[in-house]
């Protein structure tokens, strides 16, 4: 009797424990609607960093709302597919960031993403920042985040020394930056920094060939199915990158080195490489590793494209690096309104700037650049328009194939044909949905 | 009287043991149920649906899912490649680890430097073992690489080719499991009765001898079983080839779970990312049931 007595109090402290674990884990769940707002970002590392907690310290210090944002920071890889798992799951973040284009509009799509025109236009953030950056935001002409950080464009980072040494000009179209590459690799140094293994950085020179040689129109056509990837654009851009890859202009092996282990700007810290094609972002990057070295560094716009009349001043890249989106209703939501509006305030551009980031706002001029800086900022303010990066703009399966195709470009594993072909054949399986 | 009572004892006894084991197991089967089964028939529900992963908005497609993935040449590929992994896993851990396991029975403890450090890659974590060799495969600096310089050879890109990256790979994954192998026939030695060596080796067997006469068929089951477990292993394979490759360069290894990933969290396509984790389920159910069967009988015949 006392087996049956101690098996059944097993047995019921077994359930119990069992029970626990499971509420345990739905825990979460239930404890949704607190004060608290959750704010996800991706800032792991400095500066970007201090610039989030800024704002956040700032709100929680100052606001009358009765709510408290608490940051969580994700690393930018897993980033987006940790969102994904918590939005199925129900445990979405009140304020997240994202970076406009496809996955904004799955985010509002799904309903994690309130519209706030009305509230942007009647707040004094409005006309601080950009309009570009506005339009980045919004959605079936509603604006559905809030821009906030640096502007980012594409562009050639150059070693200045470099250049000098060997006797080379900035160049000014397609077949002088070729003669520039041809003559680096004559003296042994690689002409472009990649790091390819990440796709999206090989990415940047389909877009800016792609760009120069047929402007915005034929991506435009492309995206909405009137046009096609087969355009005569794309072939170019394609066939480009395969001359220069079998020419030797990209480091060996440069499927395999990896962007986020930092190998692409190894190269340049060498010397081993003179330039660098990516985002502006870099500038800041090669500062806070070695203000030395930034010393040496110069920039130019991506160079026009022999005999196309395509306009040079359009710039490939995004006003605002991240665009941040509000998924809560009622005081919570205008809680959450006020917090991301403390990115914009004065002392958060300053410390922006600071981190020698160009902020998306319209006073971006005031503030005291370096040369290269000063430079993009103005390739930004001349711009007759600005093409969002082509694995941000296209919906996110089109953009996964983009990037796996300008892979193989850079591999010589496919033709030209054969990638934009593929390419084609994904926009037009996601246009028949 | 007597009999009546003993058989009461019986029954209660029996009854208490049941309630017993029912207690017992509650905890286990209530977080099976709750993380294995529910999550396995969930994907099955989701699997017939046309859904993004984040929206309510879920429309029941039937088949269609399926359908699509019968015919998806990047499914096939991807499970290609798994099978090349296992082919090679299988051909190239079970003897490596074998072998292993042999030499230290044979030498006993004087070898025990070489039983810890041949276990270390086991220690290790797959994220790991994949950063580590994503810096030692590297084509500038790497490994590989200096070694052939140093012989008057060029630089090796094994991650970045198309046609070399798939073995790299695996070669990594088999650096990973053979300790994995050598532990496990270790323990199997163990199992055996040093009786049976002193009896061969008083009957004059020579040590190639014994081991491939005595002990290698005395073996067989736990050969055969670690044959399954690499099988299964391989093919459901993922985080090494998610870390050092992400499936790249362009599809080239790419396999199932790298797929299913890929189409789930990253194309927004978490109806076709379920369908493409059941077809995974299913094909490695089959293969797992039918080698067992074939192996079986294989022995009974033996």
């Amino acid at each position: 009797m006392s087996f049956k007595r101690f098996a059944l109090r097993a047995g019921a402290m077994g359930i119990a424990v069992a029970m626990l674990l499971v509420t345990a884990a739905f825990a979460p769940a239930i404890a949704g609607e607190s004060k608290e707002i959750v704010y996800w970002n991706i800032g792991t590392e400095s500066p970007d960093r201090e610039y989030y907690q800024y704002s956040v310290d700032q709100f929680n210090a100052n606001t009358q709302s009765g709510y408290t944002v608490s940051a969580v920071s994700i690393q930018n890889d897993t980033y987006k597919e940790k969102l994904i798992i918590a939005m199925s799951s129900g445990e979405a973040p009140n304020v997240y960031s994202s970076w406009s284009g496809g996955p904004m509009i799955e985010y509002i799509k799904a309903g994690f993403a309130q519209d706030i025109d009305d509230m942007v236009k009647a707040s004094p953030i409005y006309p601080k920042l950009m309009d570009a950056a506005w339009a980045q935001a919004a959605y079936n002409g509603r604006i559905h985040a809030v821009p906030i950080m640096n502007i980012s464009i594409s562009g050639v980072f150059y070693n200045k020394e470099m250049f000098e040494k060997y006797g080379i000009e900035i160049p000014a179209t397609v077949s002088e930056l070729e003669a520039a590459c041809d003559k680096l690799v004559e003296n042994g140094v690689i002409p472009f920094a990649l790091a390819n293994a990440s796709k999206w950085t090989g990415s940047m020179y389909f877009m800016s060939l792609a760009t120069r040689f047929g402007g915005l129109a034929p991506f435009q056509a492309a995206a909405d199915g009137s046009g096609s990837f087969e355009d005569a654009s794309y072939v170019y851009a394609g066939e480009k990158i395969q001359e220069w890859t079998r020419k030797g202009y990209f480091p060996e092996g440069v499927n395999s080195l990896s962007e986020d282990d930092g190998q692409a700007k190894q190269l340049m810290y060498q010397e081993a490489a003179a330039m660098l094609l990516c985002g502006s972002w870099y500038a800041g990057t090669f500062l806070a590793d070695s203000p030395e070295f930034y010393q040496k560094i110069g920039w130019f716009s991506f160079p026009a494209v022999d005999g196309s009349d395509a306009d040079t001043s359009i710039q490939i890249g995004t006003t605002g690096d991240q665009f941040l989106q509000l998924n809560c209703e009622g005081e919570k939501l205008e809680a959450a309104f006020e917090f991301v509006s403390y990115f914009s305030n004065d002392d958060s551009i300053a410390l922006l700037a600071s981190s020698n980031k160009i902020p998306a706002t319209k006073n971006a001029n005031t503030f005291e650049w370096d040369p290269v800086s000063q430079q993009i900022l103005d390739a930004c303010m001349n711009a007759s328009a600005t093409q969002l990066w082509y694995d941000q703009y296209l919906p996110p399966a089109v953009a996964e194939v983009h990037k796996d195709t300008s892979q193989e470009l850079f591999g010589l594993t496919m033709t030209p044909e054969e990638a934009n072909a593929k390419l084609q054949e994904a926009m037009q399986a996601y246009l028949n949905q | 009287m007597e009999i009546t009572r003993r058989q009461t004892l019986r029954v209660q006894r029996q009854s208490q043991t049941w309630t017993a084991a029912a207690a017992f197991l509650a905890p286990v089967l209530i977080l099976l149920g709750v993380y294995i089964a529910y999550p396995i028939i969930s994907s099955f529900q989701i699997s017939l649906q046309k859904w993004n992963g984040i929206s309510a908005d879920r429309v029941f497609v039937g088949m269609a899912n399926w359908r699509q993935l019968a015919s998806d040449a990047g499914f096939w590929a991807a499970f290609k490649n798994n099978v090349t992994i296992m082919i090679l896993s299988i051909l190239v851990q079970l003897p490596i680890g074998l072998a292993l396991a042999t030499f230290l029975d044979f030498g006993g403890r004087r070898l025990n430097v070489f039983k810890v450090m041949w276990f270390v890659p086991l220690l290790m974590s797959s994220v790991a073992i994949g950063f580590l060799f994503r810096y030692a495969l590297a084509t500038n600096g790497g490994v590989v690489s200096t070694i052939s310089r140093l012989f008057g050879g060029r630089n090796v890109d094994l991650l970045g080719s198309p046609t070399k990256a798939l073995y790299a790979v695996i070669g990594v994954i088999c650096w990973q499991f053979v300790p994995f192998y050598m532990v496990y026939f270790m323990a199997a030695y163990t199992g055996m009765s040093f009786d049976i060596f002193e009896a061969a080796t008083i009957d004059g067997a020579t040590r190639g001898q014994y081991f491939w006469r005595i002990a290698l068929p005395l073996l067989a089951p736990s050969v055969k079983s670690a044959a399954i477990l690499s099988m299964v292993g391989s093919l459901k394979y993922f985080d090494l080839i998610y870390v050092m490759t992400g499936g790249g360069p362009g599809t080239s290894t790419e396999i199932m779970a790298t797929y299913m990933y890929r189409y789930s969290f990253k194309n927004f396509n978490m109806g076709y990312g379920s369908t493409v984790a059941c077809g995974m389920f299913i094909l490695i159910s089959v293969i797992a049931l039918a080698t067992m069967r074939l192996i079986n009988q294989g022995g009974d015949r033996a």
